[in-house]
């Protein structure tokens, strides 16, 4: 509880994004529940670029998709940018993805059939979007992620880290308040892994996007401004990274890790 | 497998193939489903063949287009079915690839499909033949009624039906079975797990090429309509194959390339600004255009042949009764035999039939057309003469020319005379030639003639005054006196029984309104029911094939909607998208069918002396509404799926 307090006072100046109070999820039915998250209480502000690491079943996915109004919580209270999605219709539920909301999924989730541009400008093909600013929007945003010069290809002809840049482009697309991020390197190669973060990263910085990335990566997570670490639905501990070099931020992490690990083997 | 355990290994694969039919009945349901239905429609065919009654009412050629209805269905079953078991294979790709994975040999695989085939064949036949066995008499009731036999009908069980049913899908099962161990031996594991994924990659067409393909196949079809119109001449029999021939490849490039090209370029003008709606049935159609060209092509030119066969039958039944009368304005006639003429008005009477028994004189006499009216037709005939004023007296509706004018009669050949300019000049040779104008080409017979003679009407004046100069008291041009009979509606049948005694024969042609009514309500009410159930096996199976391959579909874009609705995009969005490529998939095909069936009863309305606009759209218009029911089921099916991905 001592860490959430301190993140309270140190970030008040920024504009909250996503307050999440008490959120528990149970899966299964009566006789056979199985709680996932155990009541998470998570502040996300404005221009942060938020890691959550854990071990496999520590809940990463299931408070990601909670978070990202793909999957509803059993109890607790979720506002993005003030708004109450635990509140929400689904129909209302999917018009707030639509416009506030940006995915970056494990395996890029681009569909076939449409080129690069094609894809990145789907988000906004239902909204009030004009076509010229849908345009220089597009035109933007694939400078920032450099991939200009692949708008006509089709995924098939392209490689998988032009492929995840595809993926953040059109998740950038309609300037979502808040882009969340599902193991977005789990495909990669570590090359193209580390380019993507850094993109990432000062895309965050630059354009001041706030980023909630899920990943049991300790060099994805090292890119963050701060990493959350969940253990058996309940968030462990956090770090910041502050004023550290990314390597020192990196070996924190990995010291947290060491515990959290050791800890679940040999405790059970 | 070591030869002790042999014995162990197939009853394992035996329970095998029971657990993995109870757990995957969904994938089963698409291929038993055809099979079944195939079974039902082939088996109460054969019911209907074998039926006694049946046997009894049809001749000859009743027998015949049962046979060849037959073999028909056959065909098309077996296209069906080889095609249903074709998506079923690939839907189950990847489970055949797993037991090979768990190391079954390819042999163990094959025998486990080949059981399981058996077991869902038999199990097909069963239900086939029982389901058969209640909807046939349905169906022979229909049959019996529109043949119009109206005694008790009771359907008995037909063992040779169920023989001949066996012995059928015996040779279709062999051929899936042959399918299926193909399936087995060919394809590599690999291959296996990945075919869920296939799909060709949308290419850059050619644009150069890819213009005049797309053109030519526009410009075949407009020639191949516009051949149609004008077929009627020497060279009929080139150009039916010249239309067929021209519609057909028309009609692949038109799936193979027209619409890609036309598509891509809609596609090019977004510049990348898609929209939902187009992402969900432009995109993905150009995708798969290639490999379905073939399919539709096929699906369209069935359709288009079912709907002119149903259309023109349904046109021939429909027009029976105004044909019948056009050959025969009376109820029967006699010619130059006024004593038969007495001896029937006695028994008509004695038998308290009443009737109007109507003289109307006539003369032949050759004539010469100003020129040679049509391909089919001699300048110079024989024509018979008659007064439109006598006509009117025999009750008959008919308009009085003007001097020198007269109106053309002659049913077997009125509609060859479509394309020709009226008026037109009839010349009778004399000593001094007589010339008529012909101011009209009726589609009706003024006279129950025996022999396919021409008639033409002029009026009282013009008539005697044709009398005075070119009949004779004998020889040719002798003038005849037929005696016409019109009967009320009730004693038709009875009437008709006393004509047809051998004391009024006269001509080896004795025929009279009401049983030559009867007998082509007969045959074209065979006519119209074979045509409607091959027409609605055709229907069904082309229906279920777009189905299918839609579901298969649904399924290999199920990651697109899932990622759509994390997108944001709601279930309603998406269907709105999914709803315009249905509408493409079932509605161009149905389209284009209709379009060439259209042409194809226009090109064959020379058969027909009686209009049928009438019967022909409500042939097209029952065909289009039924298999709007497939496009419907296809769209929930979307739906389902669609609604369950997140």
């Amino acid at each position: 509880m001592t860490t959430q307090n301190k993140t309270i006072t140190q970030k008040t100046s920024k504009q909250t994004v996503l307050q999440a109070h008490n959120v528990r999820k149970s899966f299964g039915a009566r006789g056979n529940v199985q709680q996932v998250l155990k009541g998470i209480d998570l502040r996300v502000a404005e221009g942060e670029f938020v890691g959550i690491m854990g071990a496999s079943g520590a809940g990463k996915t299931t408070l990601l998709n909670v978070l990202a109004t793909i999957d509803r919580a059993t109890e607790g209270t979720i506002l993005i940018d003030g708004a109450d999605i635990s509140k929400m219709k689904d129909a209302e539920l999917s018009a707030f993805r639509r416009n506030q909301l940006g995915f970056i999924f494990q395996d890029y989730n681009l569909l076939d059939t449409l080129t690069v541009k094609e894809n990145i400008l789907l988000p906004v093909s239902l909204g009030k979007m004009k076509k010229q600013a849908a345009e220089a929007q597009f035109q933007s945003i694939a400078k920032i992620l450099d991939i200009e010069a692949l708008a006509d290809k089709y995924p098939h002809e392209i490689s998988g880290g032009q492929k995840q840049r595809t993926s953040a482009a059109r998740a950038l697309i309609n300037q979502p308040s808040l882009v969340f991020a599902d193991e977005p390197t789990g495909a990669l190669d570590s090359k193209s892994a580390s380019s993507l973060l850094g993109t990432m990263a000062d895309v965050n910085k630059q354009q001041g996007v706030t980023i909630m990335m899920v990943t049991h990566d300790p060099l994805a997570s090292s890119y963050c401004s701060r990493v959350v670490f969940l253990k058996d639905g309940n968030v462990y501990s956090e770090l910041y990274k502050g004023d550290k070099t990314r390597q020192a931020f990196f070996q924190e992490i990995l010291n947290v890790q060491a515990v959290l690990g050791g800890d679940s083997v040999d405790a059970l | 497998m070591c030869r002790l355990c042999s014995g162990v290994t197939a009853l394992t694969l035996f329970d095998l193939v029971k657990r993995s039919m109870r757990k995957n009945i969904k994938h089963y349901y698409l291929y038993f489903f055809a099979l079944i239905l195939s079974v039902v429609l082939y088996f109460v065919f054969a019911t209907l063949q074998h039926d006694a009654a049946v046997a009894e009412q049809g001749t000859g050629t009743m027998g015949t287009a049962f046979q060849v209805a037959g073999i028909l269905l056959i065909v098309i079953a077996g296209i069906f079915i080889v095609y249903a078991n074709a998506i079923f294979l690939k839907r189950r790709s990847r489970e055949i690839g797993l037991y090979q994975l768990i190391g079954l040999t390819k042999r163990a695989v094959a025998r486990l499909l080949i059981l399981e085939n058996m077991l869902l064949g038999i199990m097909a036949l069963i239900v086939g033949i029982a389901v058969g066995m209640l909807v046939s008499r349905v169906f022979l009731l229909l049959l019996m009624k529109l043949i119009g036999y109206e005694a008790f009908i009771e359907v008995s069980f037909s063992t040779a039906a169920v023989i001949q049913t066996f012995f059928v899908f015996l040779a279709i099962f062999v051929l899936t079975t042959i399918q299926m161990v193909f399936t087995v031996y060919r394809n590599s594991l690999l291959s296996l797990f990945n075919s869920e994924k296939q799909g060709q990659h949308p290419r850059k067409p050619k644009t150069a090429v890819s213009a005049i393909l797309a053109l030519l196949g526009i410009g075949l079809i407009a020639f191949g309509y516009w051949l149609s119109g004008r077929m009627l001449n020497a060279m009929i029999f080139f150009n039916m194959l010249a239309v067929l021939a021209t519609v057909i490849l028309g009609t692949y490039l038109i799936f193979r390339v027209t619409i890609s090209w036309l598509l891509y370029r809609i596609r090019r003008n977004k510049n990348g600004h898609l929209g939902l709606e187009n992402s969900l049935s432009l995109a993905p159609l150009m995708h798969r255009m290639k490999s379905n060209a073939n399919s539709l092509t096929i699906i369209t030119v069935l359709s288009a042949m079912t709907l002119t066969m149903t259309a023109a039958a349904y046109s021939m039944y429909y027009s029976t009764e105004r044909e019948t009368q056009a050959i025969m304005p009376f109820d029967f006639m006699f010619e130059n035999e006024a004593g038969l003429a007495d001896e029937i008005s006695e028994e008509l009477d004695v038998n308290g039939i009443s009737y109007q028994r109507e003289a109307v004189e006539t003369f032949v006499v050759p004539a010469e057309f100003e020129e040679k009216p049509a391909p089919f037709l001699e300048q110079a005939t024989d024509i018979a003469v008659l007064s439109s004023e006598q006509l009117q007296q025999a009750g008959l509706d008919v308009d009085v020319p003007a001097n020198g004018e007269a109106s053309f009669h002659d049913v077997s050949v009125s509609t060859l005379f479509n394309s020709v300019d009226l008026p037109f000049d009839l010349t009778f040779q004399d000593e001094v030639p007589t010339t008529l104008s012909i101011m009209e080409i009726a589609p009706y017979n003024v006279l129950n003639w025996s022999f396919f003679t021409s008639q033409i009407v002029v009026n009282e004046e013009t008539y005697q005054s044709l009398k005075a100069q070119l009949a004779s008291e004998t020889g040719d041009a002798a003038l005849q006196q037929m005696d016409g009979f019109h009967i009320a509606e009730e004693d038709m049948a009875a009437a008709s029984a006393i004509y047809q005694q051998d004391k009024y024969k006269t001509s080896s042609l004795h025929v009279d309104y009401y049983s030559s009514y009867e007998e082509s309500v007969q045959s074209n009410g065979l006519l119209i029911f074979i045509a409607g159930f091959l027409g609605l096996v055709f229907l069904i199976s082309t229906g279920s094939i777009l189905y299918f391959k839609q579901m298969t579909e649904a399924e290999q874009e199920k990651q697109s909607y899932a990622t759509l609705r994390q997108l944001g995009f709601t279930v309603k969005d998406i269907m709105r998208g999914i709803i315009r490529k249905q509408a493409f998939v079932f509605g161009l095909p149905l389209a284009i069918g209709l379009a060439h069936s259209i042409f194809a009863i226009q090109a064959a309305s020379f058969l027909f002396r009686t209009d049928i606009l009438f019967p022909a759209s409500v042939a097209m218009g029952v065909y289009a509404l039924i298999y709007l029911v497939f496009a419907v089921l296809a769209v929930g099916y979307y739906k389902k799926t669609v609604k369950a991905t997140l």
